[in-house]
């Protein structure tokens, strides 16, 4: 699935990684072999990630831990990393994001965005200044595209899959969708265990795409009363499209054009 | 007795075939005939659209998605209509019409026809160099009237002077966020065309 194309600087690629598509766009103008060492390391750190925080593989660091046949003091710093947020979350959330909503544990849901967030940082720390990570609909984007623009990120229209509903441009954002689109209600309310109703999607935009992601997922499993939640949430800015088809959105959320 | 019963079931067994064969055509073609730029029923003040850019909630829709409702007809047989849950997603799932090399003139490329539970979604963009210009769906579901008209609403309360998707293809986009967890959906999304496009 990995190309690369001579029109433009830089290059793209996309894996299926954690089960879900992962696309990579560095408009750095590098050497070739250096772009493609990046590009390598980044989809490595993220194969790593999925090997260790798979809730799918028995043999992954999460569920050994959750087996109990890891204490806390065995785990990695990163799985101890990831348990501590979590908990912050369930916090700062109210319980609505909870990494034990399905009886064990499963951290997936600030897993993929946390994942991410960290690969655009060792991007950037490794020398792109310009690069843009889209893991199934969750995106880091820093710098500018290869058009030598301001990022362009869509967010898909909730009842059309070919279409946006809104254009957001800048140069470092974290913007995570979360909605139920997909695969129906699928998003439950862990108080009531019912399905979460009221918002079809939520968007949210802030520094870190791990806590983005996750505060998207929560205001959803929040319904209605998720968008007062987003609005008292600092330092993040976001958009809502409720199941009635209306959309709010923050004022100073950074639309393009 | 055993054999009358091996001949009962065999009977059975391939009228079952033959109406399977003769139906599956047709189940298909569920989302088709509907053109997927329908103004929405509900709701009237249609003739703001041309008028009234920002006036109330008016669903200035139509214009702009009429221009889609040339549907290619021969998409029933593209994919198999519904895949065994998520099973076998990644199977080979449409003829994908994307042109040959990158060129600097405009180029359409054509994704594959996704079912979902609501019907066939195809999306196919054109790109002019590395910029994509325009978008369009080729094929939507329109499962309810309901849909159309949240669309709409959608449309209308963001896209400002334009339709749904005519609005969007100056949009220019380097990515979507949009919660394409699984392969499936991928498949389907504004995102595969840009990966594809670029790729």
């Amino acid at each position: 699935m990995s190309t690369s194309t001579v029109l433009r600087p830089g290059l793209r690629r996309v894996e299926q990684i954690m089960g879900t598509p992962i696309s990579l766009d560095i408009a750095d103008d590098l050497p070739a072999g250096q772009l493609d060492t990046l590009a390598d390391e980044t989809f490595a750190w993220l194969r790593e990630v999925d090997a260790r925080f798979s809730t799918y593989r028995p043999d992954s660091e999460v569920c050994r831990f959750d087996r109990g046949e890891l204490l806390l003091s065995e785990a990695s710093t990163d799985l101890r990393r990831v348990l501590a947020r979590c908990a912050d979350l369930w916090d700062a959330t109210d319980g609505f994001f909870d990494a034990y909503a399905t009886g064990g544990l499963d951290p997936s849901g600030y897993v993929k965005g946390w994942a991410a967030q960290v690969a655009s940082d060792r991007l950037l720390a490794a020398g792109s200044a310009n690069h843009c990570l889209n893991a199934g609909g969750d995106v880091r984007l820093r710098g500018r595209s290869s058009s030598g623009q301001p990022w362009r990120v869509g967010v898909r229209h909730p009842w059309d899959p070919s279409a946006v509903c809104l254009v957001l441009a800048g140069t470092d954002l974290a913007v995570a969708t979360s909605g139920v689109y997909e695969r129906g209600h699928h998003v439950r309310d862990p108080r009531r265990g019912t399905p979460a109703r009221g918002l079809r999607s939520v968007t949210v935009v802030g520094p870190d795409l791990g806590l983005a992601d996750a505060y998207a997922t929560a205001a959803l499993a929040m319904g209605v009363a998720g968008i007062g939640w987003l609005d008292r949430l600092p330092g993040h800015r976001h958009a809502v499209v409720t199941d009635a088809a209306h959309c709010l959105h923050s004022t100073d959320l950074p639309l393009a054009d | 007795m055993r054999r009358a019963l091996v001949a009962i079931t065999g009977l059975a067994a391939s009228t079952t075939a033959l109406v399977v064969l003769k139906a599956a055509p047709g189940t298909s073609q569920v989302a088709q005939d509907v053109p997927a730029g329908q103004p929405p029923a509900a709701t009237g003040a249609a003739e703001d659209e041309e008028t009234s850019p920002d006036a109330t909630a008016a669903p200035a829709t139509g214009k702009p998605k009429a221009t889609k409702s040339a549907r290619p007809q021969g998409s029933a047989s593209a994919t198999p209509s519904r895949t065994a849950s998520g099973g076998a997603t990644r199977t080979p799932s449409a003829p994908r019409t994307t042109t040959a090399a990158p060129q600097p003139t405009a180029r359409t490329v054509t994704g594959p026809v996704v079912s979902n539970e609501f019907g066939n979604v195809q999306v196919q963009i054109t790109v002019s160099g590395s910029r994509i210009v325009n978008a369009v769906a080729l094929e939507l579901p329109e499962k309810t009237a309901q849909s159309v008209q949240r669309s709409g609403e959608v449309d209308s309360r963001y896209s400002g002077t334009g339709g749904m998707v005519v609005a969007r293809q100056g949009a220019d986009l380097d990515t979507v966020s949009g919660a394409t967890a699984t392969s499936r959906s991928y498949q389907q999304s504004l995102q595969a065309a840009i990966d594809r496009a670029r790729g």
